[in-house]
């Protein structure tokens, strides 16, 4: 093994167990993979919201299973972290961090600079936002730079059609062409400026144009002797804090903050009408005051508040489904072992109605979601 | 009509005159004549049916089996020649293609590539039966060969695609194919003997070369050593995408080139950066699987390594071909290691159904469960072989209805599975192909490869191979040290901007 190969299962290691401590004695050992992998299902996202771990979401999408492995294995062998067994029948096995775990995991958040680079993280969703942001960025400045050398007979670098429309829509009319040719240069230098150095190398050495084609990620650490994985803060860090000073200031960098306007006017989770009803649902109206006010059957916002309950685990549904009552409808569904809503019906008879059936399955099929 | 070719040539490819067998090819072509054409790639294929498609009055429909490929000749021919064209595949939305089909009715484009699936639609197939088809260009024609190497379901049934729209003049294009291959094309798409047309394939200017090791550890120390030698550009091919990585890892410990590793595995974004970087020689080794190469234009290309042994002599020739499209001498050579076989027999293996899997495709096909992708789960089937199990049982005249009506179906699944397990032998008789061209050591390399695409010659520029004798250190380079051109100057975030979107 060699002196990078080392450092990077060091840093991996630094990452993880911070990760860790606020999930100890209460999640799996797998939590903290989930979140630093991304997954998309509920229970990670909540972990995430709860346990206040964002810069730590989607850290590393390819982060394998083997790598984990043996990151845990060596946090386990150098007694950092122990496990816990279940204590119930019911409940999941869990883990704790040892003395000694805690004071290494504080050494190594100072000699990674954690903090640093995890600092403009204080927000859900800023994860997702980093790579649209990155993918579009990425393609308009190939574009222009293209544009700018007259050539326009290039392979795109990003090959998502979504993307590719969005830049052709952004460089559609002629005017919009010549600001972006005439501008983007001293915007990205207004925007950059004030990142570290070594960051700014990291966003400019990725990118490709007309002059120059982008270095991978893998390249620029090699270039560097440092590990992919611990380059990737950094870059998040400068993608980050673009995003949130575009957020902040919008008038001063007119052109790219076209990057961060979200397009659609509703929370995308959801479809458009049923995101109106969320958010008159959020406003504390029943469903009869909502079926009037939107003058739509009282049967479709009930269709609209399953699919909330799908989507958006932060959603408080108890004002319609008590959590027992909830707990018995999922047993009994297990226990026929159908999802069908007429045959739990006659099962548990008049007490609950096809609304709390649909919510309890809806809750349910939303946590099971990967 | 010379004066009006050349011309064309000149305005949209920027040729001064045309290369061996174009003319002809489209002269053929033009005078209402289907023709098959074997070229070797990079021998100016596209340019026999993009140039017809300028002269004649409706749409040329070029056939193409690949996505990536369809996408970089669309954004080629608008954006270099300034031909209008168009693509319809499955990675488009339907509303992009209904909008590429509704331009198509008024007539804005020239030419429309088209997967072949796409092309049995009945829908698409009235659009271009209406605005009139005048040309139907088949691209990698080898695909609707059953004695191919890369056959394709979809392919055969084209001669039908064909009839609705009319019948039109046919193209098939393919830069490798046997005698046998080429005898099935011209009967499934009804081209006459003399309008088989094809560029010698012998490439005069590559040597060859192959190398027996005795175990893994010499082969890949053989390996870094010449990835170091060689001069390059070139791309080292591997069967495994872990192959791939091993090496590459292995590389980097001590290499002093500028290698990268490619294979389907890798994010998109990464893979289009590296072949960039590749194309403008900013990368000296490419290691890859089969995944790359397709559509790549360098001319440059000086050698090609082969890690392991190919799966066929198709892809094998294939493969070289890509050196010294530049017309300098070029090396190939071939390690193999005696049971390089195995993984692609079990890649064989994997690939065709056992008779369960067909007992399991028949009760669900029964059930008309085929349009939902989620009853095969349990099957495991790939969705290919599902697409390849439903091909062969409506070949068997299987329906929903016959299938209803019959129980087991026993007799079905037999003739359905006796169809598959012929596919598979011969693949496997074409990976023993392969087996005999590395076993058999006592004849010329040169002769072998170009006999069993039914050719002659042997002419060669500098060396033929190392049955007739070559000099390795022809194809070395000087070993200075490309990856340490580092520069030192200090960093400058305006002069960094400034390379990437100068100043208007």
């Amino acid at each position: 093994m060699n002196n990078r190969s080392i450092a990077a299962q060091d840093f991996l290691c630094a990452v993880t167990i911070n990760a860790m401590i606020p999930l100890a004695n209460e999640r799996t050992l797998q939590a903290a993979f989930y979140i630093l992998r991304g997954r998309k299902a509920n229970q990670t996202l909540q972990d995430v919201h709860l346990y206040h771990l964002y810069p730590y979401y989607r850290m590393f999408p390819r982060f394998s299973k083997e790598d984990w492995e043996k990151i845990v294995s060596t946090l386990l062998q150098e007694e950092l972290i122990v496990q816990l067994p279940a204590v119930t029948p019911t409940s999941k096995p869990s883990f704790s961090i040892t003395e000694k775990g805690i004071d290494q995991a504080e050494q190594w958040k100072s000699a990674f600079q954690l903090d640093r680079w995890n600092e403009p993280f204080t927000e859900s969703g800023l994860a997702e936002k980093i790579e649209l942001f990155w993918q579009r960025l990425h393609l308009l400045v190939q574009t222009v730079s293209q544009l700018l050398s007259g050539d326009l007979g290039f392979f795109p670098v990003v090959s998502d059609k979504k993307i590719q429309q969005w830049v052709k829509n952004q460089l559609a009319s002629h005017t919009a062409r010549e600001q972006w040719q005439k501008r983007l240069g001293e915007e990205l230098h207004t925007l950059w400026s004030p990142l570290p150095e070594d960051v700014q190398k990291l966003l400019i050495g990725q990118l490709s144009g007309a002059t120059q084609v982008g270095k991978t990620l893998g390249q620029l650490a090699a270039q560097q002797k440092e590990s992919a994985f611990y380059l990737q803060l950094p870059f998040r860090y400068g993608l980050a804090m673009s995003i949130l000073q575009l957020q902040e200031d919008p008038v001063r960098l007119p052109l790219l903050s076209h990057l961060v306007v979200q397009t659609e006017k509703w929370d995308t989770r959801l479809t458009e009408s049923a995101a109106r009803t969320y958010t008159l649902v959020q406003r504390g109206m029943s469903i009869e005051q909502i079926a009037d006010a939107r003058k739509i059957k009282k049967s479709t916002v009930e269709d609209h508040l399953a699919e909330i309950a799908l989507r958006c685990p932060e959603w408080d549904c108890s004002a319609y489904l008590e959590p027992t009552l909830s707990a018995l409808i999922i047993q009994t569904s297990e226990q026929l072992q159908t999802s069908r809503l007429r045959l739990i019906k006659d099962h548990l008879g008049e007490a609950v109605s096809y609304l709390q059936i649909r919510l309890a399955l809806a809750r349910r099929q939303g946590e099971r979601w990967t | 009509m010379n004066r009006i070719l050349l011309e064309k040539l000149q305005l949209h490819f920027g040729h001064a005159s045309f290369r061996p067998g174009q003319r002809e090819i489209i002269e053929r072509l033009l005078s209402g004549q289907n023709v098959l054409a074997i070229l070797a790639t990079g021998g100016g294929k596209s340019v026999t049916y993009q140039l017809p498609a300028l002269l004649l009055p409706g749409i040329t429909v070029v056939v193409s089996p690949l996505i990536s490929l369809m996408i970089d000749q669309v954004q080629q021919l608008r954006t270099r020649r300034r031909i209008p064209a168009a693509y319809v595949n499955s990675s488009q939305d339907p509303a992009e293609s209904r909008e590429i089909l509704r331009e198509l009715g008024n007539g804005v484009y020239k030419l429309l590539y088209i997967s072949p699936e796409k092309l049995q639609q009945p829908y698409i197939q009235s659009v271009l039966k209406r605005i009139g088809v005048s040309l139907v260009a088949i691209d990698e024609a080898h695909c609707i060969s059953q004695w191919g190497h890369d056959f394709r379901t979809d392919y055969l049934r084209l001669p039908d695609a064909i009839k609705h729209l009319g019948n039109p003049p046919v193209l098939a294009v393919t830069a490798t194919a046997t005698e046998d291959v080429r005898k099935e094309i011209s009967q499934l798409l009804q081209i006459a003997q003399e309008n088989v047309m094809s560029q010698p394939l012998n490439r005069e200017n590559i040597a060859l070369d192959l190398v027996r090791v005795s175990d893994e550890g010499e082969r890949r120390e053989q390996v870094l050593q010449l990835m170091d030698e060689l001069k390059g550009p070139g791309i080292v091919y591997c069967s495994t995408r872990n192959a791939v990585e091993v090496l590459v890892a292995s590389y980097q410990l001590q290499g002093s080139k500028r290698v990268h590793g490619y294979h389907g595995g890798m994010e998109s974004m990464e893979r289009m950066l590296i072949q960039s970087q590749f194309l403008l020689g900013e990368l000296d080794v490419i290691v890859a699987t089969n995944a790359f190469g397709m559509g790549i234009d360098k001319p440059d290309i000086q050698y090609v390594i082969h890690y392991q042994l190919p799966s066929s002599m198709e892809a094998y020739a294939q493969e070289i071909g890509r050196i010294g499209r530049n017309g300098q001498p070029g090396y190939a050579v071939l390690f193999y290691v005696e049971d390089d076989w195995q993984i692609h027999q079990h890649m064989v293996e994997k690939e065709y159904p056992t008779q369960l899997q067909v007992m399991q495709f028949f009760q669900a096909f029964k059930t008309a469960a085929s349009a939902n992708k989620d009853a095969w789960g349990p099957t495991e089937m790939t969705e290919e072989m599902v697409q390849m199990l439903t091909f062969y049982a409506e070949q068997t005249g299987l329906d929903q209805e016959v299938a209803a009506a019959s129980d087991s179906g026993a007799e079905h699944v037999q003739r359905i599975w006796q169809e598959t397990e012929k596919r598979k032998r011969l693949k496997k008789q074409k990976l023993y192909e392969m087996l005999r061209y590395v076993e058999d050591v006592n004849d010329c390399l040169r002769k072998k490869l170009n006999r069993y695409f039914g050719e002659e010659q042997v002419a060669f520029t500098l060396h033929c191979c190392s049955c007739c004798g070559l000099d390795r250190q022809a194809y070395q380079g000087d070993r200075t040290n490309t990856t340490n051109k580092k520069d030192e100057n200090s960093w400058d975030l305006r002069q960094a901007l400034e390379k990437l979107l100068p100043k208007k």
